[in-house]
Formats: C-alpha cells, sequence, structure tokens
C-alpha cells in the first residue's frame, strides 16, 4: 500500500525569483501524483495561497494555506501552518507587523514576534546547512517554545552525505522534541522547471548563468515527489514520511472559513440595513421619476431588492450609495458602473445616471445568483480629487477594515526576454532585438516570424532557449503593487485576513491578494478610480454655469439628452476630445456605424477593442446594422435546442456578439457550460497565462457549440473574441457607463466647443490630442482662441468676452453645428500651463503683482516674479499686450538681472530704462514668429508652420488636407504635413497609420508593412513628411493608402533661420523638432 | 554619444534615444563612449603634434591649440604648415579642421565656423570673424541659445551693441570672449607639459635602423621612465616601448610583468627578444615609452637577517616572468577551484601569481585528490534505483566494496553552448558514489543515466581520494 504523504514545503513563484512554478501548476501535480494535501509556504508571505488553494478547490488534493517565517534575528526558519481560523488571523497579524516595519517587498520578523503570535500554530523548523551547536541550541529553544506543535523538517535533494545528515536531524530532533518529518523543499513542479529556475536565480543574484556556480542547484530533484518514492527515500526513517499525514490533520483551516462578512453599514435606530437600503432605493426613485415611478420600474426595483436581500448584500450598496454621497456633498464629479452598477437601485441611490430601464441594456444578471461572487461596482471620480474620496473610505472605516487590493506585477514579454537574455549571457544588442521585436506591450509571445524580420535565426540554440525560456517566465508573478483603487472593505479587522504591507507612497499600504483573490475568497471591494474626463466634465459644467449663466447645470443629469444635433456630429466623425471616441480607430468607426442613440454609442465603445477584432465580428455587425445582410441569430440544430435559444443575448446586436457577457453567455447557452466552468473560462482569460487550461476550454466551447449544430467557424470565432477580451475585456455595463460619459462630452463639444476646449487643456495630461489639435480643433469649430498674456492669462485656460468684430479665421463649415448658439460664445484665453516650463507657484506670485498694479517687466520682476519666469514669458510672446514684441521684451527682461533687489526705486522710474539707449534688434519674421511659438507653447495661433511651404508644396504637386476630402476614391495623390501621430496598433497586422497635418487641416495616411518596412527610416523619424499614394474612402473616412514618401524635414530648418543667419557649419547644436509626434508603438 | 559617418547617413542622430535608433536600423550595433579613450586618444594627439610646435594644449573633448609663434618658418610658411599639418592627420584617417588666427579665440572661431584651412591675416580677426555666428565666441550656453532669439545671429551684431548693455544681459563672460577674440583681452592657455605622467619620448637628430641600436635606445627609453617611476615611488605591470618610423609607421613592442617593477635592465631583458619585429624601414625617428597600471611601490628594502632575504614573491615572480616572457602568455598557469557542480569544470586556470580564487571547496561535497581528465568505463553491481554498487570491475580487477556514500546527484549545465536537450536529460544524470573496497582503497565512481530510462544506464570511475 502507498503511504499517505504531503509535502509540506513548497515554495511558489510569489516567493519572488525562488520559486519556478505557479501554485496552480503545483495543486495540479500534487493532485496527479496522489498527494493527499501540499501546503504552500512561501517567503514570509502569503500571495500565493489563493490561487493554489482555488484550483485545488474541484481537485482531490488540499492545499493548506502556510508560510515560511524567515528571522532577523538569526533564529532558523520555521514553515508556519494556522491550525484554524483564529490562528490564520494571528499570522496575517504577523506577517502584517513584519512588512509594516519593513521597506516595500520585504518583512523584518523576530521569534519574539512568532511567540506573541503562535497560538493555534505549528511549524517545521528548517535546519540550516551546518547542524552545529548553536543550531543545537536553537532546535531546543524552538522546540521548547512550540511544545509538542514542532517537527524538524529533513529532505533528501539527493546531496553527497544527505543520509549522514538525516542520520544527525533526528538525533537532534528526538533529542529536542522535534521529531524529523519528510519534505522535498519543492521549488517547481515537475523536473523540467530546473532551467527556469536556475534563471531566476541569476535574476536574483544579479549574475549571469556562467558566474552563478554554487548558487545554483546541482540537480532538479526539487520538484514535488510520489508518496511511494518519498517513502522510498526516506525508507530508514518511515515515521518521517508518516508524520506528514499527521501534521495534515492536526490542520483544521481552510480558506474558504474566511467568507469575511461586510461591514455593517450605521442604519437609522429600529432598521434593518436591508429596510435603509429600501427606503433609501425608493426615495430615490422618487426623485428620479418626479412623475411617478413607472411600473416597469418599480417591477424591476422590487426584482434586485428581493435578489440584493437573499444574497445579503444591502450593506455593499448602502457603502457605495455613502461614497457617491459623500463624494457629491464635496462637489466632487463621480459615476458607477460594473456589472452591479447597472441596477435600477444604482441609478435611484445616484450611483450612475443611466437608467437602465430606458435603453433595454442586457441585464441577464446584475450579480450572479448561484455562485457567492461578490457584487462588482466600481466608481470614477474626478482624476484630480480622488485622493479626496480615498481619504474619506480610509477615516469612514478606519484603517485596520479599509485598505487598497494588490496587484501583482506579471513578466511581460519585454521583461522577459530582458532578465533571460542577461542571465544567458545575451550581449545587451541582442536581448534589445529580442525585446525590440515585441512591439506595443500586449503581445503576449514571440512569434518566429517578428524574430527573423529583427535579423535574429529563431533556430539558433542560443536564441531559441532563450525565447523558450522568456515564453515560460512571462506571466510569473514580477511583484507586488497596489491596485489603483480597489478598496477591500471587512467588518473584522483586516490584517486578521490577509497580510497588509507598505506601498512604494508614503502611508500607502496594501494587501498581499488581488482582486481575483478577494473574488476568490468572497471579500467584497468597491473600487475608487480615478478618470481625467470627469474633471474636465466638471470643470466645462462649471464654466458654464460661472461664464456662461447656465446656472441649471449642476450634474451629468442635467444635460439635454438624445439631441440629434450630438449624434450628427458624432456621425460626423467630428469627435476630437469627446471622450472614448476620439482615436483613429474610433473616428473611422463613427460614421460607419453612424450612432443616433444612446445605445449606438454603448456598442461604438466597446466595438472597437481587441475581442471584436480579433473574433472578426465588426464587419457582420455593420453589414446586419447597414442592412447590407440579414441579421440571422446563429442557432443550433433543432434537435439540440429551440432555434430562438440566443435571442435573449444576442438580440440587441443583431446576432453578433460584441460584449463580454454575451460571450459568456454564449458559452453556457450554446456551449453548455456549467456556471462554474464558465467563471473558470473568465478567469483563465482574464488572469494573464496564468494556466495552461485555454486550450481545454478552447476544446470544450467550440466542440460544446459545433456539437449542438451551431457552425464551427462562428465557434472559433466566438472564442478568439473571449481571449481578445482576455486583456481588454469590456462587458456591456462598463461599456455603458462609458458611453453616457461620450455623450455628455459630445453635447459639450456641440453646444459649447470654447467650453470644451478650455476644459480639456485645464484637464491635462488626458486624453488623445495635445492642447495643439484642441485649439486647432475648436478654432475649426469658430471659437476665437487667445494667446496667452501676462495682462490676460491666468494658469488654466479662461473665458473672456470675444473680441469685437471677431470673424474666425478658419471655420470648417462641415464641422458648424446646426444649433446655432455661436452669439453666446465667449473667446478662450489660453492659460500659463501652456507655456513650457513655467511653474504654478510663479503664476500665482505674477497675478498677485498683477492685482497690485503691475505692467512692465520690471514692475512683475519688483513684485518678486523670479527672472527664469520672465524670460520664459517674453520668449513665449506673452507681453503683447503692454507692446513689446517677443524681442524687445526679452531684451528687456535679461536686462533686470538683479535690478528688482536695488533697495529703493521711485515708482515713477520703476521699469524705465532712462539710462539705457534703446538698441535695435532685428524684427523677427513671420516663420520664425510661428517656430518660437511652436517652441514655447507647442503650438501657434498666427498661422501654421507648413502654410509657409505651400508654394512649394503646390509646385510639388501636393495638396491640402481640404482639398483631399473631396478627391474621388482611387485616385493618385500627394498629401503632406507635420507627422502628428505615428500608430501601430498590436490588432492591424503591422500597419502603421500616420496622421499629418497642414494649414488647412489633418490627412490621415496607411502605410502597409511591406512599404513600412522599405521605408521604415522615413517613416519612423521625419516630422514634415509627404506621402504620395491612393485615395481609398470608405463611408466618409478618407485615407490615403501610402507608395512613397518625400522627407521634407530638413527643410523645416528654415522656419527657425532668419534669413541672413550664417547656416551652422560644423557643430550644429540640437535646437529639439519643431514638433514631437506622438508615437505609440 | 556619437554617430560615424555611416550612422549618420542611415538618418542616426546623436540626440536620440537608443530605443528610437534601434527601430530605425534593426541591426544596429551600439557601443558605450568611452570618455577615458577619447580622452586619451587626444592626449596622444597632442603629444604628437609636438613635431610642430612644443606649446600645444588640450581644448575641451575635441580640439587643440598649437602656439606656433617662431615654428612656422620651418615649413616655409603658416599656410604651407597647415597643409602639412591636417594632411598628416588625414593620412592616419584622423579628420581634422585647422585655422591660423593672432588670438585663440578668433582661431578656434575660424577651424569650427570659417573656411577650411583659414588664416586670418595679422591684426585683421575682427573681418575675419564678423560674419561667424555667435557660437563661434565660446559663449555659455544660454548666451549662445538666446542671442539668435533676440535675432543677434552674427558676431559682427554684437560689436554694433552697447557694451554695457551685452554685458548686463548675458554677463561679463561674453565680453570678454568678445574682447579674447580681437586680441583686446589676453587668454592664457595651459600647455601640455611635454610628457604625460607616464609617457617618455627620445627624439634622434639621425634617423637610427641598427638592431643595436634599436636595442640601445629601447632601454634609454625604459630607464627615462624608470627613473621616473623610482622617484614617485611607484612601479608598473605593463610596458610599451613605440618605434615611430620616418613615414609615420609605429611598431609597438610590449612587456608585462607578473607584479609590479622598475627594472630597466630587466624590462630591456624581455623587450629586446622581440625587437625583430620591428622594421625600421628607412629609419626610426622617435621612440616612445609608455607604462601601464602604475601603483604605488615602496622601495625594496632588504630585510635585516640577510639569508632569508626576499619573500618568495620576489624569488618567484622573476622566474614567473621568465618563463611567461618565453612560453607564451597562456602557457604558465595556476590551477583554481571554480564553482561549478559538474567536476571537469570545477577547476580553472589563473595567472601564477593573481590573487587566490574566491572559490573555495565545498566540504559538504567531497571530491577526490586525484580527478581522472577521462573518466574510464567499469561494470558494477548495484541495487536500483540509486543504491551505491556492492562491486565494481576496474582494468579487469575485481573490488568489492565496503562502505560507500551517495549518491551524489549532479546534473549537467544545460545552459553550454553546443549543448542540447540530449545532453541535459535523464540519461545524462550522474550519481556519484564515494566507495571503499576491502583493502582500503577509496573510488569515486558514478552512474550516468538513471534506471527507467531508455538507454540503460552505465558505470565509470572518476578518480581517486587518498
Amino acid at each position: 500500500m502507498t503511504p499517505a504523504y504531503a509535502e509540506l514545503q513548497t515554495t511558489t513563484n510569489f516567493s519572488f525569483l525562488r520559486g519556478a512554478s505557479h501554485a496552480e501548476e503545483l495543486a495540479i501535480a500534487a493532485e496527479a501524483l496522489g498527494l493527499s494535501a501540499i501546503g504552500i509556504t512561501d517567503r514570509n508571505s502569503l500571495a500565493g495561497i489563493v490561487r493554489g488553494w482555488t484550483a485545488a478547490k474541484k481537485r482531490d488534493v488540499r492545499v493548506l494555506s502556510g508560510c515560511r517565517l524567515d528571522f532577523m534575528d538569526g533564529t532558523p526558519s520555521l514553515l508556519c501552518y494556522p491550525t484554524d481560523r483564529e490562528a490564520f488571523g494571528r499570522l496575517t497579524r504577523l506577517l502584517t507587523v513584519g512588512q509594516r516595519r519593513a521597506e516595500k517587498g520585504e518583512c523584518h520578523l523576530s521569534w519574539r514576534d512568532f511567540l506573541d503570535h503562535a497560538d493555534g500554530q505549528i511549524g517545521l523548523i528548517l535546519p540550516p546547512k551546518d547542524l552545529d551547536e548553536a543550531f543545537e541550541r536553537d532546535l531546543t529553544r524552538m522546540a521548547g517554545d512550540l511544545r509538542g506543535r514542532s517537527w524538524l523538517a529533513a529532505h533528501r535533494a539527493y546531496a553527497a552525505q544527505d543520509l549522514k545528515r538525516l542520520e544527525r536531524l533526528d538525533i537532534l530532533g528526538r533529542n529536542a522534541g522535534a521529531p524529523i518529518v519528510a519534505t522535498n523543499d519543492v521549488l517547481y513542479h515537475g523536473p523540467e522547471r530546473r532551467p527556469l529556475q536556475d534563471v531566476i536565480t541569476c535574476v536574483r543574484e544579479h549574475c549571469t548563468i556562467q558566474e552563478a556556480g554554487f548558487r545554483l542547484e546541482a540537480n532538479a530533484e526539487r520538484h514535488i515527489k510520489a508518496p511511494a518514492e518519498m517513502a522510498r527515500l526516506f525508507e530508514r526513517w518511515p515515521r518521517a514520511v508518516e508524520r506528514t499525514a499527521e501534521i495534515v490533520a492536526r490542520i483544521d483551516f481552510d480558506l474558504g472559513q474566511l467568507n469575511e462578512e461586510y461591514p455593517d453599514e450605521p442604519v437609522p435606530p429600529g432598521k434593518t440595513a436591508m429596510e435603509h437600503l429600501s427606503d433609501l432605493t425608493w426615495s430615490g426613485a422618487a426623485w428620479r421619476y418626479p412623475a411617478g415611478v413607472p411600473e416597469k420600474v418599480e417591477t424591476q426595483l422590487k426584482e434586485e431588492l428581493r435578489l440584493i436581500a437573499k444574497m445579503d448584500y444591502p450593506n455593499y450598496f448602502i457603502t457605495v450609495h455613502d461614497i457617491v454621497r459623500e463624494a457629491r456633498s464635496m462637489g466632487i464629479l463621480c459615476q458607477g458602473r460594473g456589472s452591479a452598477a447597472n441596477s435600477s437601485v444604482c441609478f435611484c441611490l445616484g450611483v450612475t445616471a443611466i437608467d437602465p430601464t430606458e435603453h433595454r441594456l442586457l441585464f441577464t444578471r446584475f450579480i450572479s445568483e448561484n455562485r457567492g461572487e461578490p457584487p462588482d461596482i466600481d466608481v470614477d471620480f474626478e482624476h484630480e480629487r480622488r485622493e479626496e474620496v480615498m481619504q474619506y473610505v480610509y477615516r469612514r472605516y478606519g484603517r485596520e477594515y479599509a485598505a487598497i487590493c494588490g496587484t501583482v506585477i506579471h513578466y511581460r514579454p519585454r521583461s522577459a526576454i530582458r532578465d533571460v537574455g542577461k542571465v544567458l549571457g545575451l550581449t545587451e544588442d541582442v536581448t534589445n532585438l529580442l525585446a525590440g521585436t515585441v512591439w506595443g506591450s500586449w503581445g503576449d509571445d514571440l512569434p518566429e516570424e517578428h524574430l527573423r524580420n529583427a535579423g535574429i535565426d529563431p533556430d539558433a540554440p542560443e536564441i531559441a532557449r532563450a525565447v523558450a525560456l522568456a515564453t515560460e517566465l512571462m506571466g510569473f508573478p514580477r511583484h507586488l503593487s497596489q491596485h489603483v483603487g480597489g478598496f477591500v472593505l471587512t467588518k473584522r479587522r483586516l490584517d486578521e485576513t490577509v497580510p497588509i504591507g507598505n506601498a512604494a507612497m508614503e502611508k500607502r499600504t496594501f494587501i498581499e491578494w488581488d482582486k481575483d483573490d478577494i473574488d476568490s475568497v468572497g471579500l467584497m471591494k468597491v473600487d475608487v478610480l480615478a478618470l481625467g474626463m470627469l474633471s474636465a466634465i466638471q470643470r466645462a459644467m462649471t464654466m458654464l454655469r460661472d461664464d456662461h449663466g447656465q446656472a441649471d447645470i449642476l450634474d451629468i443629469a442635467d444635460i439635454p439628452k438624445e439631441l440629434p444635433g450630438v449624434y450628427d456630429m458624432l456621425c460626423k466623425a467630428d469627435s476630437i476630445g469627446v471622450f472614448q471616441v476620439e482615436s483613429r480607430a474610433q473616428m473611422s468607426m463613427l460614421p460607419r456605424l453612424k450612432p443616433r442613440k444612446f445605445y449606438d454609442l454603448v456598442i461604438e465603445v466597446a466595438i472597437v477593442r481587441p475581442g471584436p477584432i480579433q473574433g472578426d465580428m465588426v464587419h457582420p455587425y455593420l453589414k446586419r446594422r447597414n442592412k447590407i445582410e440579414k441579421a440571422e441569430m446563429p442557432a443550433p440544430s433543432p434537435e439540440h435546442g429551440p432555434e430562438d435559444e440566443l435571442e435573449q443575448i444576442l438580440g440587441n446586436t443583431y446576432g453578433v456578439p460584441l460584449f463580454q457577457e454575451q460571450a459568456m453567455s454564449l458559452a453556457i447557452e450554446a456551449a453548455k457550460f456549467t456556471p462554474d466552468e464558465a467563471d473558470g473560462l473568465r478567469k483563465a482569460m482574464a488572469t494573464f497565462r496564468n494556466l495552461g487550461t485555454p486550450d481545454e476550454y478552447r476544446d470544450r466551447f467550440v466542440e460544446g457549440m459545433t456539437s449542438r449544430g451551431y457552425q464551427r467557424d462562428f465557434a472559433e470565432r466566438c472564442f478568439k473574441q473571449i481571449e481578445g477580451f482576455g486583456h481588454y475585456g469590456f462587458p456591456e455595463s462598463h461599456a455603458a457607463s462609458f458611453a453616457k460619459l461620450v455623450y455628455v462630452s459630445a453635447w459639450i463639444k456641440w453646444a459649447w466647443p470654447n467650453v470644451f476646449c478650455a476644459a480639456l487643456i485645464n484637464s491635462q495630461p488626458m486624453g488623445f490630442y495635445q492642447p495643439a489639435q484642441l485649439v486647432r480643433d475648436a478654432r475649426e469649430h469658430g471659437v476665437e482662441v487667445l494667446a496667452p498674456d501676462i495682462l490676460a492669462s491666468d494658469w488654466d485656460c479662461t473665458l473672456e468676452p470675444m473680441t469685437t468684430g471677431f470673424r474666425a479665421p478658419r471655420i470648417r463649415e462641415d464641422k458648424v453645428a446646426d444649433y446655432d448658439n455661436r452669439h453666446n460664445w465667449k473667446a478662450v484665453r489660453l492659460g500659463f500651463r501652456q507655456i513650457k516650463g513655467l511653474k504654478k507657484a510663479e503664476i500665482e506670485i505674477l497675478t498677485m503683482a498683477r492685482t497690485e498694479g503691475a505692467r512692465t517687466p520690471a514692475e512683475f520682476a519688483q513684485g518678486g516674479v523670479p527672472q527664469r519666469a520672465l524670460e520664459l514669458l517674453a520668449e513665449a510672446d506673452a507681453f503683447a499686450s503692454v507692446g513689446l514684441t517677443r524681442r524687445e521684451a526679452l531684451w528687456a527682461v535679461k536686462g533686470l538681472k538683479g535690478e528688482h533687489k536695488a533697495p529703493v526705486q521711485a515708482p515713477l522710474l520703476a521699469g524705465l530704462p532712462l539710462f539705457e539707449d534703446k538698441v535695435a534688434l532685428p524684427k523677427m519674421g513671420d516663420p520664425q514668429e510661428v517656430a518660437e511659438d511652436y517652441r514655447t507653447t507647442s503650438l501657434s495661433l498666427k498661422a501654421h508652420p507648413v502654410g509657409f511651404y505651400r508654394p512649394m508644396l503646390t509646385r510639388r504637386g501636393v495638396i491640402t488636407a481640404e482639398q483631399l476630402m473631396s478627391v474621388p476614391d482611387g485616385r493618385k495623390v500627394s498629401v503632406a504635413g507635420l507627422v502628428l501621430i505615428r500608430q501601430r496598433p498590436g490588432t492591424a497586422k503591422g500597419v502603421v497609420f500616420v496622421t499629418l497635418e497642414d494649414e488647412t487641416g489633418v490627412a490621415n495616411a496607411v502605410v502597409w508593412k511591406d512599404r513600412f518596412e522599405a521605408d521604415r527610416n522615413v517613416v519612423m523619424t521625419a516630422s514634415f513628411l509627404v506621402v504620395h499614394g491612393r485615395v481609398q474612402r470608405a463611408e466618409n473616412v478618407i485615407h490615403v493608402v501610402a507608395e512613397g514618401f518625400t522627407d521634407l524635414s530638413a527643410h523645416l530648418s528654415t522656419l527657425r533661420d532668419e534669413p541672413g543667419a550664417p547656416a551652422p557649419r560644423v557643430r550644429q547644436k540640437v535646437s529639439g523638432r519643431l514638433l514631437r509626434s506622438r508615437d505609440f508603438h | 554619444m556619437a554617430v560615424d559617418e555611416t550612422a549618420r547617413a542611415l538618418g542616426l542622430s546623436v540626440d536620440q534615444k537608443a530605443a528610437d535608433a534601434m527601430a530605425l536600423v534593426p541591426s544596429l550595433v551600439t557601443f558605450d563612449h568611452d570618455a577615458a579613450a577619447d580622452r586619451m586618444a587626444l592626449e596622444a594627439l597632442c603629444d604628437w603634434c609636438v613635431r610642430f610646435s612644443p606649446a600645444v594644449a588640450i581644448d575641451g573633448t575635441d580640439g587643440l591649440f598649437l602656439d606656433i609663434s617662431g615654428t612656422d618658418h620651418l615649413w616655409g610658411g603658416e599656410g604651407e604648415m597647415l597643409v602639412d599639418l591636417v594632411a598628416r592627420l588625414a593620412r592616419w584617417g584622423v579628420p581634422a579642421r585647422a585655422a591660423i588666427a593672432d588670438t585663440p579665440g578668433a582661431a578656434w572661431a575660424l577651424a569650427r565656423y570659417g573656411d577650411d584651412l583659414a588664416i586670418a591675416a595679422p591684426d585683421q580677426q575682427r573681418t575675419a570673424i564678423e560674419g561667424l555666428p555667435v557660437a563661434a565666441l565660446r559663449l555659455e550656453d544660454a548666451a549662445e541659445a538666446q542671442l539668435p532669439r533676440l535675432g543677434l545671429h552674427r558676431v559682427g551684431q554684437l560689436f554694433a551693441l552697447p557694451r554695457a548693455q551685452l554685458a548686463k544681459r548675458f554677463g561679463l563672460a561674453t565680453t570678454l570672449r568678445l574682447d579674447q577674440a580681437l586680441g583686446m583681452a589676453a587668454e592664457a592657455l595651459t600647455f601640455r607639459r611635454p610628457a604625460s605622467p607616464w609617457f617618455d619620448r627620445l627624439a634622434f637628430f639621425e634617423p637610427i635602423s641598427a638592431p643595436d641600436d634599436l636595442a640601445r635606445v629601447a632601454g634609454d627609453a625604459l630607464a627615462l621612465i624608470c627613473q621616473r617611476l623610482e622617484a614617485e615611488g611607484r612601479g608598473a605591470k605593463r610596458f610599451e616601448v613605440v618605434f615611430h618610423r620616418l613615414d609615420g609607421q609605429a611598431y609597438p613592442v610590449r612587456a608585462g610583468l607578473a607584479r609590479l617593477g622598475r627594472d630597466a635592465g630587466r624590462l630591456t631583458k624581455l623587450i629586446v627578444p622581440k625587437l625583430d619585429k620591428v622594421d625600421p624601414g628607412f629609419g626610426i625617428e622617435v621612440v616612445t615609452v609608455h607604462a601601464w597600471a602604475v601603483e604605488p611601490l615602496a622601495a625594496a628594502q632588504d630585510r635585516l637577517d640577510a639569508q632569508a632575504g626576499t619573500s618568495l614573491d620576489e624569488t618567484l615572480a622573476p622566474l614567473v616572468d621568465r618563463l611567461v616572457n618565453r612560453l607564451g602568455e597562456n602557457r604558465v598557469w595556476r590551477a583554481d577551484p571554480y564553482e561549478s557542480h559538474v567536476p571537469e569544470r570545477s577547476v580553472i586556470r589563473n595567472a601564477p601569481l593573481d590573487p587566490p580564487a574566491a572559490a573555495r571547496w565545498d566540504p559538504d561535497r567531497p571530491r577526490p585528490v586525484r580527478l581522472f581528465k577521462r573518466p574510464e568505463a567499469i561494470t558494477a553491481i548495484a541495487k536500483l534505483p540509486d543504491d551505491p554498487p556492492m562491486q565494481f570491475t576496474w582494468r579487469g580487477r575485481p573490488h568489492r566494496v565496503r562502505r560507500a556514500e551517495g549518491p551524489e546527484r549532479i546534473g549537467q549545465e544545460w545552459w553550454r553552448a553546443g549543448v542540447g536537450e540530449e545532453d541535459t536529460g535523464p540519461g545524462k544524470i550522474r550519481d556519484y558514489y564515494r566507495v571503499e573496497d576491502d583493502v582500503g582503497g577509496r573510488f569515486w565512481i558514478y552512474r550516468q543515466g538513471l534506471f527507467g530510462e531508455a538507454e540503460a544506464p552505465k558505470w565509470w570511475i572518476h578518480g581517486l581520494f587518498s
């Protein structure tokens, strides 16, 4: 009979750079080998236990939660196992104590600390290398402190003197009262992981594999071994093996016991939490529906409240309501999203601004009734004020009961290949090349073809080895970090559930588990996130109230809904700056999708994502929507189910799955996954390459669907889509909340483009476009934009009355809204924030000096504005309103050096350089003025640089971006401009998108892969580029498909160089590009 | 950071980020900038220029000043001298620009921003430089950047400005540079002393070419530098004597010491046998000598007990030097332990007198006193799967095992070049046993391969314990 054996010493890859297997792999291997249990014992950490435990839940093996405690005081390490829930709480408190007193990522503990938390713990003492007298003393002391609860770990790793050592351990253990117990000190699940373990050892030791020497293991024996094998190895000490089972039997703790209750919210006396939530909901409903709650809504609310009561979640909803209410009272804009957020209850509680009953959204389940999975609500706040909300949460619940979730930072292709390459001694050049072949950060493998393109032979043994190891390393945790805003709240002290450690940021702490772990053990969390667009919308609403007298616009809900003009604008892809739909890809989708109602925006937000794109769902959807193709519902063969079994799921989207919920529902309805399987699928996809199981799911999914009569192609595409969701899953519930902001920001842009422009610039950095493009777009809509000026500007952009007789210099007819509100607009005065190098504090001094009457450079200097700031202002041409040209101002400011420190100066004479002869400086030419504007403020209101080259361009047969709009499809053209953006999306098979800007507008070029490889040089570096190619028009989207390029970048220097200035000869000081393109690669 | 002509043609430039450059030229090879090497090269060039003028000063990271007062007539005039200098440099692959003017400032400006090989007529520097960009004045960065912004591009425009206003705004340094260029303010150049700290040179009126002469001048040159080393209480480990031919060709001859030294006689003995490699051609005009790895070396003092005399090092070192210089550098070594689990690779060769290796033998991994260069096959009888053998036969003689320890399991080093999957798999794993036979012989034997694999395990003997 095989003896029972449990492996009690395993290191997962959460002991960073020590363990070479995922906890899941260890659990699976343990089951396969027939172990009764394995205990996970990472170093001073419990970060890996949830994963191991989750993997084992459905398997025939027990995963014990333990921890290897390393002590700072020289005490030998201890594998600590809590025997019950209370002891587990003491262990997490102990680790919290150790982590809180150390730097991020470290844990400082002494034996004394352990004894303070030792109740209910049992432990295996780890003998050091030398079994000397000091150890004998330590052993006696430890075993004495843990009388009857300690053992001595012994292992046979095939070292030369194993047996001699075991003999000695046996005697030592017996003498001390800590009998030996067999472990294999596991570092990986199977011997094939030895190379990877060697590599991470080298990464840890900062050495190459050649230098590593005895820091590496001599052999590949430290894997999980079968009970029979362990019994053979410990033949002479059979009790050592038997004791493992005895130890397991003494452990009564399982992670399933955590199931923390959620904190109780204060409720009015005499009410239960559920009654209180019910009251809040109904009074909220009365506020949302002043004309009376519609019957449909009432039914929905009752159903949701029933479910909340059944699942016992009222406190959670009260919490979210409270946070949102508090944020509102602080004047912070916020909006909820997430599956639970799209409930009518959340709408009535004011958490969201979308009425789900109004938009026929798919709310198949807002809370999963089957599984005890906690509800999920994320709340976005203005990004600059999110911190205030977080502080409120800490204040309200206390730091013992509230903490930020952890996030596991994984090895990505780039980091993996870099580390592996360094260890294997590849030269930095080769490693860079290998890393460089991963364009973008979301590739999850190193395709051979990429390597070949980079000039690397993937078959060369060194390369093949590096790539194989790097591929294995990808997805390994690298370190823990804090989640952006996920708060875990508990009723019991949180540090009795999970260890809490220090974050890199001062005074921040976070727990060791990430959000999936939290879900697995059934803790609840509220996401408090930051969103730049909310800041911009808040600013815009403030300006509308203060500058435009729109006193009734207090909240997102006050924005007029479903105005056709707003949709007209979006259909034209006039969406620069609009939330979510401003990217190049979204802008080419808008005219094809032609959104006419709110739900269309929900789809627009979700469709341009890796999921639908990889699943090839975009075109079928568009064809059906535009009635080019008939909308057919995929159906099983008649014997397997009703023809319309997917109607409920795919009805809203013409039978094409676009959202994550739809794909998951497909798994359940069409492929007949059990809810648990579906959940496993979702997790396997979401956790980056965590388990080697997606293939299992793929087969199960595709076969499940085809065997029921669905077309294989459809099934495979659905699965690809699910894979695409893996990284950037976008459920409908999120899309709906985002769509709301799309509409709101689009409305602001449509009705008040001046406000929109100012609010977006003031919320920078955010979004896709830089101020130059936002300003240009606003001007094309007829907005007057004024330059930063010493007398008129603040730090932020402000609104001021339009100049009398203002006529917009470049209105684009196609951008003029039919809603003519223009007489009400004000002009945008650019703020000093636009001038590079200025500091906000300097501007505060400046505005102070200005209120005291300062006007000239000297007066500002006297008012305390630093010389440096004044020089920057002069160079940015900000003294125009006091009659100084750029050069005059700079000359004057330079002349102030030290002057303002003069003791007393008669105000009459202040700033008047009476004793200086007037110096005649050469006048600056127009091109130089523009070049200087760009240099100092990244934009120019005077002219567009390309305009100066128009005669030359016309001679070369180049047309303007404006002319391009009316060129028919297929015609050969040349367009030119400054390169604004270069993009090489990971989803687009090596295609590069280049956006050019000239004085009339923006032109988009597409560079196919072959063309790019041929002209890589020009495409990557040119700042002023001519693209020759063919026009491609589809649904009002115009691209030039590049066939050739002319690089005019060198001509730009003529902008900077004044006529008559000597051309630099030998040394050319680097003067910076006129405009730095934004490259996404 | 620097790029060469080829790189520039590919669109690379000095201000680029390495990542951007790699995106542009995927096969780009980059090297780290070695400022010290650049400096050394410039210093070498500076020393070489001594042939044109004794007063040479280094200017920044890329320039030299030569004070040629009274030397140009040797070339038949300034123009000829300039042409000769630049032509010689070009022959050596050093691209250079040069100019001559009355003041260092004007010469600097002309060399960098003027016509190539420009010569400013005496007292004409004002006209010579007024058309040059302001950067030609060696201004501070802020002034150099801001002057053009004010529309002040050329040096001549600055002449026209009120000096006080200019000085107030751009500092006295700016007006000083103007004055220096025009010769209205003095500028002191720090001329490099003729010899670097560890460099000396001998020049000959008559070129030499006889082998005996070469040996003699080598000795003289070494004596020069050794005297200086001694005077400063230092010694060096590496020496180089360079024979410069009339046509610019140079022949370096090197000698290395195992320990710091400065004995010219001993060094000459090491150098002379290598002189046959020097082809004197039309004659050697200059010999230079360099010393590297210079470190403090206390003056040797014999101990009072004269018998014991010198230490082991002092007696061993000359021997090692002679052996190394005679047999070749890689032929004399000391065996040191090296951290590798694989026995064959646990020893490396180190230089004879290097400090002891950091690696130590690990008592927990007993290794035999004598390790065979190649393991020898044996036959053995052992219990499965990994018990020590009960009996084995080596070179036809059976040994009955009385005591055994092990196995010590050692996997192959999977990362080594040329090692494939099958070289590291279970079939190549070794289980080592330390065994003692019934007559007290101790052996280190191993079994290669595990039982149960496709290939049956084989037994080997790898060494003997004492």
